[in-house]
């Protein structure tokens, strides 16, 4: 885990990891979100939706922008304040799947970061875009 | 002055979710609907964007409506 203070941030600075989406996590999402929507768990049902699998569900791969903000950047000293998010195209279980994020601005007044964030899938297409806004506090 | 005034309220519109929302001189949190804490960084941020400024933490504390933040802004582009 990283633990950026607010003086160590600077515009432009970044972060990628990289992770897997397994089967587990569907069902986890599944059970945590109470959404059993057949397009995330019917693998006939999805096909005939025009899909080759179960669809992941858009927060659960947009929940990895939670780890990008609360783990990396800024990481220990977050509190995420809004995040905008864009599903450009689906993710699939077993897609190993990129998490890029970016401080495209720093509101000095407020201790706030803006990060620009990408995921993509193995084969470098764009699965969401965000736009995540992330105070910083000073409390241990 | 005006034209900051203008430029302002798609800002107001959008970060307060808003499209009919009429920005005047005179508005502030208590009198705009939706304007909360949370909103204010908002506004306060895009507004830095907006206008390439920044503004220190006292000089937002002393604004009391819209007419003193679109003043504030004049005097630092005059500045920049």
């Amino acid at each position: 885990m990283n633990a950026y203070r607010w003086t160590d941030l600077r515009e432009g600075m970044s972060h990628t990891f990289e992770v897997e989406l397994t089967a587990q996590m569907m069902s986890a999402f599944e059970a945590l979100s109470g959404d059993v929507n057949p397009l995330h768990a019917d693998n006939e049902f999805a096909r005939k939706a025009g899909f080759p699998g179960v669809v992941a569900f858009g927060l659960l791969t947009s929940s990895f922008y939670s780890q990008l903000a609360g783990v990396y950047l800024p990481g220990r000293f977050c509190l995420l304040q809004g995040i905008d998010v864009d599903f450009v195209n689906p993710a699939f279980v077993g897609d190993k799947l990129s998490v890029t994020g970016t401080i495209a601005y720093l509101n000095e007044a407020f201790h706030r970061a803006e990060i620009k964030a990408t995921i993509h899938n193995g084969a470098g297409q764009l699965i969401s875009k965000a736009k995540i806004r992330a105070g910083v506090h000073e409390r241990e | 002055m005006a034209d900051i005034l203008a430029q302002l309220e798609p800002i107001f519109r959008d970060v307060l979710d808003d499209p009919k929302l009429h920005l005047t001189r005179e508005s502030n949190a208590q009198n705009v609907d939706g304007w909360d804490s949370l909103a204010h960084i908002n506004l306060v941020s895009a507004a830095e964007q907006e206008f390439g400024v920044r503004f220190a933490l006292g000089e937002l504390e002393e604004l009391k409506n819209v007419g003193e933040m679109v003043d504030l802004i004049e005097r630092k582009l005059a500045r920049a």
